[in-house]
């Protein structure tokens, strides 16, 4: 068997195994091992198996990934979420649609301190949802909006895309982190705009809540405070070079600690779940990276990635038009699976492409993410439409489904400046040194 | 069985208690070197063993995550299958998965064991190797154990629906 007849036979292994509910991360591993047996040796095969898992449980620089995860968790557990809403509300909740205006505000808020759209989504719905639904806000209105106002979460710094991505392609995670500043702040934009524009159509969707006064609206800011000091504290001194990115995690989580204690408002049941979680989450997404890791061996062997880039090369087709199609590739895949594993899955095969092409590799990253934060949103395996779900439970998936894809107008939109002015992404990360 | 399955469940929660003990020893450790650091007195070593402590935090929650769930798959089309067929195809999927942690289980060994007959140490603090890595083999053989009651609970769900 030649090296690439044994590449495609794993690649429909791999599917084979996937679409039987096998975990992702699993699966990656076990067509790794096989593969890279059949085509060196099974000896080099074991032996690549626990050299890789132990060398990916070690690695330090991934060590970044159940710090910013705990700094999320004690976040969602200690209301800062609500205090966001609160203040966003205050100055937003009177205009037509303030609500899930307000929503989107918080959500961009908190994915300053959160690095994951299921996290910003879950912790978004438990408190913008029961406001929405008293000034009567259209099921689908609400409940779009805080999924799709979720996916900022791997947008705006901290984010597990970005570290997940910087680590498999060699790319500064501190750079990573800035790329998605500026179009955070365009997408939370353009989401506001979707929503207006919405209303404005179908004015029927909601009743205003009332004005707040000056007085209340000046007091409402402490609730943004604590959030303001965190973001700057942990993307100040990443950006300057004053940490890296594990210790400006290892600083995020402690300081959210310290300021939840200072509140009041960490209890130690508050305390024990964001470590269960924390634990949780950090071990699928290191299984997944691990499990990509040997698969990325197997891969290697085969010579299917640098095939595959000297063939898109050889191709001549205008670069925008490959970008095109590995964007649409993106798409499908994101309709189908998470979209951590997805990243994983096709990074050794698309990112010599992407390179090859003299992209920068710092914006495909932010592009990825764009693509990614659809994917989280589209049926039928959109993870925050499903964790909406788990908040709503009195609103079928297929409503919330709809709200989301609405918005997704937004994304688009977001991904179309981008491509056309990659400097959206590159401007901010150009700075540092 | 149900007396294994609860056995299994403590060992998990407990091995999960280890592995957040280490989420909070890393991020304790790592905010101490930033702080010493800047009075010109880092904490030595701090690099590696803010790694190991990695290795800590995910095999000893590799249990409890795959007890709930946690590790993601493809729903999407088992899900529409009749009870019995995906009570089968679980059967099948779980006993994959056992093997495979047995083959990581079994190979963290032997890799483990060249390492403390080889001596290798850490650079900075000169400190063993093997003792995390018999970790992982201690997190994979209880996923090993998980895995292997998964595949039979769903055969017998096959067998007598």
């Amino acid at each position: 068997m030649t090296p690439v007849v044994a590449g495609l036979w794993g690649f429909v292994l791999l599917v084979v195994l996937m679409f039987a509910r096998l975990p992702v991360g699993f699966v990656m591993a076990i067509v790794g091992f096989l593969g890279f047996g059949l085509l060196s040796s099974w000896d080099a095969s074991l032996n690549l198996l626990a050299r890789d898992f132990f060398s990916i449980f070690s690695s330090y620089n991934l060590t970044v990934v159940p710090l910013f995860v705990l700094m999320g968790q004690i976040a969602h557990h200690t209301g800062i979420s609500s205090r966001l809403f609160n203040t966003a509300n205050k100055f937003l909740g009177h205009l037509p649609g303030g609500l899930a205006i307000a929503t989107i505000g918080a959500c961009a808020g908190f994915s300053a301190i959160c690095g994951s759209t299921s996290a910003t989504a879950a912790t978004m719905a438990s408190v913008a949802l029961p406001e929405m639904k008293k000034y009567r806000y259209d099921p689908a209105l609400a409940t779009g909006v805080v999924a799709a106002g979720g996916s900022l979460g791997i947008l705006i710094p901290p984010s597990t895309i970005f570290i997940i991505y910087g680590i498999m392609t060699e790319q500064s995670v501190g750079k990573l982190f800035m790329a998605g500043v500026l179009p955070g702040v365009l997408l939370t934009v353009l989401f506001i705009v979707t929503i207006v524009v919405w209303i404005r159509l179908r004015p029927g969707l909601c009743i205003p809540a009332p004005k707040a006064s000056l007085q209340e609206r000046i007091a409402s800011l402490t609730g943004v405070i604590e959030t303001f000091i965190l973001f700057v504290l942990v993307m100040g001194g990443l950006f300057v070079g004053l940490f890296t990115p594990t210790e400006a995690a290892a600083i995020g989580a402690c300081g959210t600690i310290l300021i939840a204690l200072i509140g009041g408002h960490l209890t130690w049941k508050g305390f024990a779940s964001s470590l269960n979680e924390t634990t949780r989450i950090s071990c699928m997404i290191l299984v997944i990276v691990a499990g990509a890791t040997v698969f990325g061996h197997f891969l290697a062997v085969t010579t299917i990635p640098a095939g595959i880039g000297a063939w898109v090369a050889g191709l001549k087709w205008p670069s925008y038009l490959i970008i095109g199609m590995v964007i649409l590739v993106y798409l499908l895949l994101g309709c189908l699976m998470d979209s951590l594993a997805m990243i994983m899955l096709t990074i050794p095969v698309f990112y010599p492409v992407v390179t090859t092409l003299g992209y920068d590799p710092i914006w495909f990253g932010v592009v990825i993410v764009l693509v990614a934060e659809m994917g989280v949103i589209t049926p039928p395996v959109g993870i925050n439409v499903y964790v909406v779900a788990g908040v709503a439970r009195d609103v079928p998936l297929q409503v919330i489904f709809r709200g989301a894809v609405n918005m997704m107008i937004a994304l688009f939109f977001t991904a179309l400046l981008l491509i056309t002015f990659p400097q959206i992404a590159l401007f901010l990360p150009g700075l540092m040194k | 069985m149900s007396r294994i399955t609860k056995e299994i469940a403590r060992i998990s929660a407990g091995f999960n208690t280890l592995a957040g003990a280490a989420v909070v020893l890393m991020m304790l450790l790592t905010c101490a070197d930033v702080l010493l650091r800047l009075l010109r007195h880092p904490i030595p070593g701090t690099y590696e063993l803010v790694g190991y402590l990695g290795t800590v935090i995910i095999s000893f929650s590799l249990g409890l995550t795959s007890l709930s769930k946690g590790h993601i798959a493809v729903e999407i089309l088992v899900e529409k299958l009749p009870r019995r067929a995906q009570a089968g195809i679980e059967a099948g999927t779980s006993l994959i998965s056992a093997a495979l942690f047995g083959l990581i289980a079994w190979q963290s060994l032997v890799y483990a064991t060249d390492m403390r007959q080889s001596g290798e140490v850490s650079v900075t603090l000169t400190m063993p190797i093997y003792p995390f890595i018999y970790g992982i083999a201690a997190g994979s053989a209880l996923m090993v154990l998980i895995l292997l009651l998964d595949s039979l609970r769903s055969a017998i769900r096959t067998v007598k629906p």
